[in-house]
């Protein structure tokens, strides 16, 4: 305990560089309690993301004491959680963990996440549960995993801590175009010889729902598709050519 | 006749794109495209014997086979790039979004501050 304690007190500094990018839409039943969890485990600034929602996830979550970003038009997770990068980035912030808004995933496991994060041993770290999978899932990530080359276990987990060196690529515009955080984000990253480190976590059920990439036959056969698309093409062949995450130059303020 | 018809309709087409530059519906890039397309499909009507002097040379049998293939490789070509256009247009336009929600809550942040500065 007392180990934990001094282990806080050390990093106390760096979560005053961290925050946490929720991306939501239509989760008012959820939200208000992912943040009271988040705010009861730890002492880090909270932004919400609402995509364009049609309930009241805004106003919940600003009454939870989240900043809010509020879309005017709905961009998907990947487009929101890439909003909060580009605000987290915007404010100097150094470090972002991204969660689910639908409470998935348990902030006590924040810390585990940050741990890697914090001592540099990589850049992004990924909280992996592969026992969520259902068997259309399972499918999905081998599938996905062959095609674009990509040896991580769990490729779909939103629940991610990214350093500057990995915001700073997926604030590019590059970056943007992407749909889903999965295969593309990940496979950009590497490109940019970003270092990935898998920590096992628990995750509980979706509260509000089903998940939305894995609601239909068709919305799978669509994601599916566009993933193995996108692996194909993104798909990296040896180490020639790496970019450098150091090398981007960081987009002005008045810059979009 | 025929041949006049695609010559009426080629030289119809450049007026066309000439009177939408001078309405303001067509931006003048695209003009640059669209009115050498319509030249040709003119000139090609006025003149059909310059496929059947071309195809020989190229080994087509079948002359009036140039003018379709050509169109349908030039459709496929400018259907292309408007996808790419498209692309690029929908990574500013979510640029934009993003953009605009974090300078929203910069507004909203800066006016609850000086709602509650002391006057």
């Amino acid at each position: 305990m007392a180990r934990k304690t001094q282990r806080e007190a050390a990093y106390a500094e760096q979560y005053a560089n961290c925050c946490v990018v929720i991306p939501a839409r239509n989760e008012e039943d959820s939200i208000a309690s992912v943040i009271q969890q988040i705010q009861a485990t730890c002492t880090i600034d909270l932004v919400v993301v609402d995509d364009n929602s049609s309930d009241e996830t805004k106003s919940i979550a600003r009454n939870a004491g989240a900043t809010v970003l509020s879309l005017p038009v709905n961009l998907g997770a990947w487009g929101a959680t890439q909003t909060g990068l580009r605000y987290a980035q915007s404010k100097g912030y150094h470090f972002v963990v991204t969660m689910d808004a639908d409470g998935q995933h348990e902030a006590e496991h924040i810390e585990a996440l940050l741990e890697p994060i914090f001592t540099g041993t990589c850049d992004v770290s990924i909280g992996t549960c592969v026992t969520r999978g259902s068997l259309l899932r399972k499918i999905a990530w081998f599938a996905m995993k062959r095609v674009s080359g990509l040896s991580l276990e769990d490729i779909t987990s939103g629940f991610r801590v990214y350093n500057q060196n990995a915001i700073a690529v997926l604030t590019t515009r590059e970056a943007t175009l992407l749909e889903y955080q999965d295969v593309g984000v990940l496979t950009l990253l590497h490109s940019y010889g970003i270092r990935f480190a898998e920590i096992e976590v628990n995750m509980q059920k979706r509260q509000n729902g089903p998940s939305r990439i894995f609601c239909s036959w068709l919305a799978v056969a669509y994601y599916m598709c566009h993933t193995a698309i996108l692996g194909m093409s993104k798909r990296q062949y040896g180490k020639k050519g790496r970019k450098k995450a150091e090398n981007i130059t960081p987009l002005n303020y008045q810059d979009f | 006749m025929t041949y006049w018809i695609s010559a009426v309709g080629g030289l119809l087409t450049a007026v066309l794109i000439i009177y939408l530059i001078r309405r303001d519906h067509l931006h003048t890039r695209y003009a640059l495209w669209w009115i050498p397309v319509a030249l040709i499909i003119a000139i090609l009507g006025l003149f059909p014997q310059i496929t059947d002097w071309i195809a020989p040379s190229i080994g087509v049998h079948y002359g009036p086979v140039i003018p379709l293939l050509t169109g349908l490789i030039a459709l496929t070509l400018k259907i292309l790039i408007m996808d790419i256009e498209r692309s690029r247009n929908e990574t500013k336009l979510n640029r934009i979004v993003q953009k605009l929600a974090i300078l929203e809550q910069a507004l909203q942040q800066l006016t609850e501050n000086s709602a509650h500065k002391p006057k």
